[in-house]
Parts: structure tokens; C-alpha cells; sequence
């Protein structure tokens, strides 16, 4: 039994002034009904990439899947029409994305946004879609959503607009949800409140979800299994325990102390040194390489690949050779 | 939409009308030479008894406020002065041709809106293709032709190759007692020549701000969103891009529309169409001044009317401004 | 490149002369345009013509007389003589009713940007105001009203033309004086005049010189509507009268009023060219567009 979606060493590439890169290469991931994937990374690692190829919105050009397979319910979305994929994209698939501020449209009204995707993928009037996003706007606990759904999206505040944002995605109750980066430009308070509602979408609706972000926190709080990416690969994949305690790569490592340990009056926000090179810069080694604090000859001449070297894959030389 | 808002701007308007006035009695003065003669204009060369007249009806050996007063009163009275040309009151010849002037200001102003955004929008869906090359060609080149000019090639063009379009005047003559249709029928054919010469000027333009503005939204966040939804290319385009985009197009209409009418004055000269702008150039040439500044009168109240329009438009299409005074 | 690498940056200056070279069309522009300009200095040196005095018989079409390669009026008079007379006054009124604008709406947009609060406020009514007044009706008014010669031609263009340069203006100089290096000369105690001609203008410079040039193409089409109308000065020749005055015989012969239209629109042609290129050259960030 395959999972509900599946991608298979996905590969995207982009045509930019230093020629063509790579920006997702041999990706593969799965998500089953009802799972919570989460996709860890910083800026620029291709978790969004791989998010946008999934919904076909990679801007194209200069874009462009140049190989893989990415399987929704056994079919290849990679394969199929255009008028086909807009029929999947808010039916069976949704997303939500990371700025609720400019990601509504300022000129029309929240319940008639809503009522759109409504409209698009069942035959619905207008009349009754409406009523379908007022209760979808109650849902998702928006408080008066009658007087609400009349409101354009400047009259919301940012934790108000990202409900709005998660009933539209949910409006036709789509098997995968992917939230790119949902709360990061909400307050804390208000993030908690969003991923509980995440929480309690995924146990009515039973969807999957693919959680992107950069924050292990979020992480931990929500992801059934990881896949952390860096320079465009998966370099690490386990259950979201594993990954928490026995993580492997020295990057996810990195990623984990990021964390702020709170309550230990230690407000001293640890980074990772360095940033993730631009992709046309990358060599033959590894792309971490530069970054990482065990990195020796083989790194720089040879890319690793995701193999199980013992407790769960994790694309290392380090690791494999057992230095850490 | 808040009464407040529309109040302060009606009474906006009204303080702008009364400095075109005041710009109106200043000119007649600060002209060299005897105001009295001046009004007179080409009339008033001998006519001791006609200028005698205009100094006691304009208080014109009084002092300079008490003249504006009267002048002020005039205006408001709805006198703007006696045409000593054409021999009938000012007001009552702008009423006569300002019809025709609306109609080919207003034609031409939705002809090259509704061209020029149709032709910007699908320009905007290949940035580096064909049309958008041609786009901003006949920006530069529509930028740089004298209106009058196309005009008169137009006339050559229609008048002896295909002549299919009437390059003369508002109303065939042999029409004159046909019933309503037939003769609403008769002005649109006329209409056509006029209205596109002054069109082509701006209709490039706006196809050129029109592609620029649609290249901006289309890379905001929320298209990305109403691609997600499942929206189809043409309700990206036309609903939820296109509704943005015009945003900045209503600005620009509503800046454009004095020079619409100082291009319309050009038009109507080179088609005789009977409009305000061939009234200001018959009295220009009889040195017919109340005439002129008659028309300077209705033209600038044309300007304020459609400025208004526009901010209240603006405020319908972008609800962020409701609400807001 | 050579091997020596420099590292120093780029003048701005520089880099958009650099930029304007590669511009083919606007180097069109300024080989056109030069032509233009030249033919109505120096053009009386080679080509001997008289454009006021009736030569040949009316209507001759282009190209049948050696000697009036673009024909005649309806009145005989050889119109390529009228073409070299009339540059002159069309191409002088333009550059000069294009100075005056941005000397009137350069001053007040730089004090109303510059000084805010009322003195903002008062200029931009009275900017408000002049927009209200469709330009060319206003500028026939002026010129009936003040007899029409060059200079209050000129004048009266100016006059109508110069609230669009005053907004830009403003707008320009209200995004620079908050800069770090306006902060920077008024710490060191420039005086206000001072920080507008040296720090501010010279900034807000590059946008300024794009709408001088555009400036001067509306110009030239405005002076040539109003000799077109038979507002212009009734001494001199001019491409707009020669259209003006030939208007009433077009559908007999169309090479009095073409040419003379060909020779505005290639002139107002070229200098948009110029501006374009120079606008792409100053930004060119925006040239991805």
C-alpha cells in the first residue's frame, strides 16, 4: 500500500543569470491520511520549492521539473494537464501560505474569498457557498463570522487573516493540506492558537499535512515524522521522536539547539555559523561542508547520500564513519 | 462611503471653480490694453456706445474688488457675459456645443481604456513576448504624433481610400427629420473618426501602465493564492489581478482627463465637430473673449466634475480607502 | 576586462553613460535628433529656399521638380524650404517652454518637498488649482490675450506645463531630505538653501533630467498645435502653420500637411527615445520590467 502522496526523487531546476541550478535534487518524501509531515529547514534549503511543485505552481519559466514523480492517490502530478491540476489545487490539495497579510486579496471580502473556493470545486450558487464560509469562518473560531465573512482582509488582524487563510484551504476538505510556514509572522500567543486548530482540522477531516518551517519547535509540537533539507536535499528523515533525540546530521543537531530552552533564564538565541550557499555556488562535496564542525577530506570531494547508517538515514560522511 | 468625505470634496471643487473665475476677471484685466475693448473684442474697434455699455454693466470705473464682486454675481447668476460675435449670451452658446464635446471626450476616454487595459493585460502574461514589445512601441510612438495630425491623416485615409466613415461634422445634413435611432445611429458613425484619433494618444499609455501595473500584482502573494484555489488563468487575469491593477489606472485617468480636453479641442477643429473646442477656436481667432473664457469656465468644471468622479471611484474599487476621510 | 582588476566603484554618472551607450534606440534617437537640429541651423547653407515666397506652380508633388524635392503649397511655395525655416521656432520654443516649466515647477516642488506644513500645503493648491485648467485651452488663452510672439509662446507653455514637474519634484526631494547624508550636512550646520542646491537637488537630479527631456517633446507638440490652431507667431515660419495653413486642400494634396507632421513626429519622436534611455540608463533595475 503506497502512501497518499509520494514524491520520488524530485528534481527542479531554475534557468537564472548564472545558468541553470538545481533547486530540489533526488527529493523524495510521503505523507500518509491523517499524518503530519514536517519539512525543517532554513531559507533557501527548497522546502517551499518542493511545496510549490507539489500544488504545479512553480513559476515557470524559469522553473521547471526536470524529473521525479510526485504521486497524489497513485496519480503523477508531474504527468497531468493543466485544467486537471487546477481541479486538484484547493479540491485535493491546499496550502497555506506563510504571509496572511498580502496572501488575501485586499479587494474583496473574506466569506466571498472563501465562497471562490467553494464555487470553483462543487456546483454551488454563490448563495450557498456563502453560508458554507460563514460556518467554515465559525470553524475555524472566528468570532461573529456573519459580519466577518463582509470584512475585507485589512479589517482582520494577522491571526484573524491566517483562519481565514486555513478555511479557505479546508473550504473542499482536501486529503492534503501543505501550512508553508503558517505562523511565522503571527505572534507566539497566536501560533499556539494556529497549530491547535491544525491539530484539530487533521481530526475531523482526517487530512495529511505537510508543515513546513524552520523552527523545530514547531516541530516537536506538531510533525509525526521530519525531513530536514539542506541545498535543495533531504539529509535527514525519521520519526519526529527520533529526530528530536538521536538527531544524526550535524545540521539538524544545529537546528535542535537552536531551540530556546525556555524557563533556564537562557535567552541567548544560539545560530548554526554561516548561511546556506547560493545553489549555483555548489560544489562536488557536501553543501553543509562549509558550515560543519567535523568536516573532513571526503566531504569536499564527495556528495553523501541518505542511507541508514544505523539509527535512521541521514545523508553524512561523518556519521557513516561513525567520527560522531 | 462617508458623507463627510463627499461634502469636503464637493466644497473642494467649489473653492477650485471660484479661483477659475477670479483667474477668468483677472485675465481680462491684466490683458493689455482697455478691458471694456477687451470684452468688446473685435466689435468693439469704433462702437463708443457698445463700450459705454460693457463699462456700466461690468462696473468697470469702479474699484478693481467691487468689479469682482460683480463679476462673481454674474457667474453665479449663470451670466458668463455676452458673446458681442456670435450675439447671444455666452452661457446659452456653450449649452448649445458643450453636448458634443461630452460625448466624444466621454467616447474616447472608455474607447482607450477599455482597448488600452485589454491590450496591457494580455501584454502582462508574456513580459518579454511579441505584444509587449509592440505595446511599448505604440506607447512612444502614439506619445510622440500630433493629435491633429493623425487626424488629418485619417481624414486623407477615409476620405479617399476607404471611404467608409463620414470625416466631417456630428450629423449628415439629409437626416434631419429622421426618427431617433436613425439619428443616434448617424452621430456613432461620425463619432468613430473623432473619437479614435483622440483615443490612440492614450490608449497606448494605458496599455503601457496597464502591463507595468499588472506585472507588479501579478507577483503578489495573493495570486499565488488564487492560483492554489484552483482559479483558472482568466479569473487570475480579470478578477482578482486586473481589479488590483486598475487601481493606479483610475489615477491616471482621472490626471489625464484635462489633457482629453485639450486634445478634444485639436480633434473637433480637425473633424468640425460642433463641440466647445471648435467654439474656442472661432472665438480665438474673432478675439471673442467672454467666449473663451466661457469655454475656459465649463472645461475647468468639466476637470473638477471628473476628478471627483474619480476619488469617488477610487474609494469604490479599493475598500482600504472606505471609511476613510 | 583586463586583468588588473579595479575595484572602485563605478561613478553613478558612469555607469548610466555606460548603460545609455549599449541603448540602441536612444542613440537613434540622439543620431535623429541631431540631424534635425542640424538641418534647421545649417540647413539655409546648402539648401537655398525661400519658404514664404511663391516659387512654382500650386500642388507640384514631391518628386517631380529636381529642385522642390518634397513639392509645393497651395499657394507654390517650396515646402522643403518651409521644413528648414520651420524647425528653427518649433525646436526653440519647445527647449525654452521645457526650461521654463522646470525652472517654475522645480522651485516650487523643491520648496513645498523641502519645507512642508503650510508652505507645502498652499503650493500644492495652488498646483491642484493649475490642473484643473485644461492646458491647451489656457495657453490659446494667454497667447490671444498677450499677442502671440516667441517669448510669450514660450511663456504661456510654461506657464500650463509645470504642476507635473512640481509633484515629481516634490515627491523626490520629501524622499531625500530624510537620508542619512541631508541628516549628516544639517549636522554639520549647512543652512537650508544650501542643503536644497548642494545635497538635495544634485540627488533627486537623475528622474528630474527624464522628465526635462520628456518636457521637451510635450512642448514641442503643444507649440505646434498652437500654430496649428494659427496661434503662433504670425512672423515666423513653423511646422505646426505649414499643417494649419494647408489643411483645407488635403483631400487635393497630402504632401503639404505630411511632411511637416513626419518632421514633429520624428523630432518629438527621438527626444521620447532619449528619454526612455536615459530613464532605463538612471534605473536600471527597472529594465527588467
Amino acid at each position: 500500500m503506497s502512501a497518499l502522496l509520494e514524491i520520488q526523487n524530485l528534481r527542479v531546476t531554475f534557468n537564472t543569470r548564472h545558468g541553470p541550478v538545481t533547486a530540489l535534487d533526488s527529493v523524495s518524501l510521503q505523507v500518509n491520511a491523517g499524518e503530519t509531515l514536517g519539512v525543517v529547514g532554513e531559507s533557501g534549503c527548497g522546502k517551499s520549492i518542493t511545496a510549490l511543485s507539489v500544488m504545479g505552481l512553480i513559476p515557470s519559466p524559469p522553473g521547471r521539473i526536470a524529473g521525479g514523480a510526485i504521486r497524489l492517490a497513485g496519480e503523477d502530478l508531474t504527468r497531468v494537464s493543466e485544467a486537471r491540476m487546477r481541479a486538484l489545487r484547493g479540491a485535493e490539495m491546499a496550502m497555506i501560505f506563510q504571509e496572511p497579510m498580502t496572501s488575501l486579496n485586499p479587494v474583496f471580502t473574506v466569506g466571498d474569498q472563501i465562497a471562490e473556493a467553494i464555487m470553483l470545486h462543487q456546483k454551488v450558487g454563490h448563495a450557498q457557498a456563502f453560508r458554507d464560509a460563514v460556518a467554515l469562518l465559525d470553524r475555524v473560531g472566528i468570532p461573529s463570522p456573519e459580519r466577518r465573512a463582509r470584512d475585507y482582509p485589512h479589517q482582520l488582524s494577522g491571526g484573524m487573516r491566517q483562519r481565514v487563510m486555513i478555511a479557505m484551504a479546508v473550504s473542499c476538505r482536501p486529503k492534503v493540506l501543505i501550512a508553508d510556514e503558517p505562523t511565522t509572522a503571527l505572534d507566539v500567543t497566536v501560533q499556539a492558537q494556529i497549530f491547535d486548530l491544525l491539530n484539530e482540522i487533521q481530526r475531523d477531516f482526517g487530512a495529511a499535512i505537510i508543515l513546513i518551517t524552520h523552527d523545530m519547535g514547531a516541530i516537536s509540537e506538531m510533525a509525526d515524522r521530519v525531513a530536514v533539507m539542506y541545498a535543495g536535499r533531504v539529509i535527514e528523515q525519521a520519526s519526529a521522536d527520533d529526530v528530536l533525540d538521536h538527531p544524526q546530521h550535524p545540521y539538524t543537531r544545529g537546528l535542535i539547539s537552536c531551540i530556546p530552552a525556555l524557563g533556564k533564564g537562557d535567552t541567548e538565541l544560539r545560530e548554526i555559523p554561516g548561511v546556506v550557499p547560493p545553489l549555483h555556488m555548489l560544489g562536488a562535496g557536501c553543501a553543509f561542508a562549509e558550515r560543519c564542525a567535523h568536516r573532513f577530506d571526503r566531504c569536499d570531494t564527495e556528495k553523501p547520500s541518505l542511507v541508514d547508517h544505523g539509527h535512521h538515514p541521514a545523508a553524512c560522511h561523518a556519521v557513516e564513519e561513525g567520527r560522531i | 462611503m462617508s458623507a463627510s468625505f463627499l461634502f469636503r470634496r464637493l466644497v473642494y471643487g467649489l473653492i477650485l471653480m471660484l479661483g477659475v473665475v477670479v483667474l477668468n476677471f483677472l485675465l481680462i484685466r491684466l490683458a493689455p490694453g482697455d478691458p471694456a475693448m477687451v470684452i468688446a473684442g473685435e466689435m468693439g474697434g469704433g462702437d463708443q456706445a457698445l463700450l459705454d455699455a460693457i463699462r456700466t454693466q461690468y462696473g468697470l470705473d469702479r474699484p478693481l474688488l467691487t468689479q469682482l464682486g460683480i463679476y462673481l454675481g454674474n457667474v453665479l447668476r449663470g451670466d458668463l457675459g455676452q458673446s458681442y460675435f456670435f450675439n447671444q449670451p455666452v452661457a446659452t452658446l456653450i449649452g448649445n456645443r458643450i453636448g458634443p464635446t461630452i460625448l466624444l471626450v466621454l467616447s474616447a476616454q472608455v474607447l482607450s481604456i477599455l482597448l488600452g487595459v485589454f491590450l496591457g493585460v494580455i501584454a502582462a502574461r508574456k513580459p518579454n513576448g511579441a505584444l509587449s514589445g509592440f505595446v511599448s512601441v505604440v506607447a512612444t510612438v502614439g506619445y510622440a504624433v500630433p493629435v491633429f495630425w493623425t487626424g488629418i491623416m485619417l481624414i486623407i485615409l477615409f476620405a479617399s481610400v476607404f471611404p467608409i466613415f463620414p470625416v466631417e461634422g456630428m450629423q449628415s445634413v439629409r437626416l434631419r427629420g429622421a426618427g431617433f435611432w436613425v439619428k443616434a445611429v448617424d452621430i456613432a458613425h461620425h463619432l468613430v473618426l473623432p473619437a479614435f484619433t483622440l483615443a490612440l494618444i492614450y490608449l497606448a499609455q494605458y496599455a503601457r501602465l496597464s502591463r507595468a501595473s499588472m506585472l507588479e500584482v501579478l507577483g503578489s502573494d495573493y495570486i499565488r493564492t488564487a492560483r492554489a484555489k484552483g482559479a483558472s488563468e482568466r479569473a487570475v487575469l480579470f478578477k482578482h489581478a486586473l481589479r488590483n491593477a486598475s487601481l493606479p489606472i483610475l489615477t491616471v485617468a482621472g490626471l489625464q482627463f484635462g489633457n482629453l480636453i485639450s486634445g478634444a479641442l485639436l480633434v473637433e477643429t480637425v473633424f468640425n465637430w460642433p463641440g466647445m473646442g471648435r467654439l474656442a477656436f472661432e472665438s480665438i481667432l474673432r478675439r471673442d473673449y467672454p467666449t473663451i473664457l466661457g469655454v475656459l469656465f465649463f472645461a475647468s468644471a468639466m476637470v473638477v466634475v471628473a476628478n471627483l468622479l474619480t476619488d469617488l471611484s477610487y474609494r469604490l474599487a479599493d475598500p482600504r480607502l472606505r471609511g476613510k476621510t | 576586462m583586463t586583468e588588473a582588476v579595479d575595484f572602485k566603484p563605478e561613478s553613478p554618472a558612469r555607469e548610466a553613460w555606460r548603460m545609455f551607450r549599449r541603448n540602441i534606440p536612444a542613440l537613434a534617437g540622439v543620431v535623429v535628433l541631431t540631424i534635425i537640429v542640424a538641418a534647421t541651423l545649417w540647413g539655409t547653407f546648402f539648401y537655398d529656399g525661400n519658404p514664404y515666397r511663391i516659387v512654382w506652380a500650386p500642388h507640384e508633388a514631391p518628386g517631380m521638380t529636381p529642385d522642390f524635392p518634397l513639392g509645393t503649397d497651395y499657394l507654390g511655395r517650396d515646402i522643403f524650404a518651409g521644413l528648414i525655416a520651420g524647425g528653427g521656432p518649433t525646436l526653440a520654443v519647445g527647449a525654452a517652454a521645457a526650461a521654463i516649466t522646470m525652472v517654475i515647477g522645480v522651485s516650487l516642488g523643491a520648496l513645498a518637498g523641502f519645507y512642508g506644513g503650510w508652505i507645502d500645503n498652499l503650493l500644492m493648491r495652488i498646483t491642484e488649482f493649475f490642473q484643473v485648467l485644461p492646458t491647451l485651452l489656457f495657453a490659446m488663452v494667454l497667447v490671444t490675450l498677450f499677442s502671440p510672439t516667441l517669448t510669450t509662446i514660450a511663456l504661456a507653455i510654461g506657464i500650463v506645463s509645470w504642476p507635473q514637474t512640481a509633484r515629481l519634484t516634490r515627491a523626490e526631494v520629501m524622499k531625500i531630505k530624510e537620508l542619512e547624508y541631508v541628516t549628516a550636512a544639517r549636522a554639520i550646520g549647512a543652512r537650508n538653501r544650501r542643503i536644497i542646491w548642494t545635497v538635495i537637488l544634485p540627488n533627486a537630479a537623475p528622474p528630474l533630467i527624464v522628465s526635462a527631456t520628456l518636457t521637451i517633446g510635450v512642448a514641442i507638440l503643444f507649440e505646434a498645435g498652437l500654430s496649428f490652431l494659427g496661434l503662433g507667431d504670425p512672423n515666423t515660419m513653423s511646422w505646426g502653420l505649414m499643417i494649419g495653413t494647408n489643411r483645407a486642400y488635403i483631400l487635393e494634396a497630402w504632401w503639404p500637411v505630411t511632411f511637416p507632421g513626419l518632421a514633429i513626429f520624428l523630432t518629438v519622436f527621438s527626444v521620447s527615445l532619449i528619454g526612455d534611455g536615459l530613464n532605463d540608463a538612471f534605473n536600471p533595475k527597472l529594465r527588467e520590467r
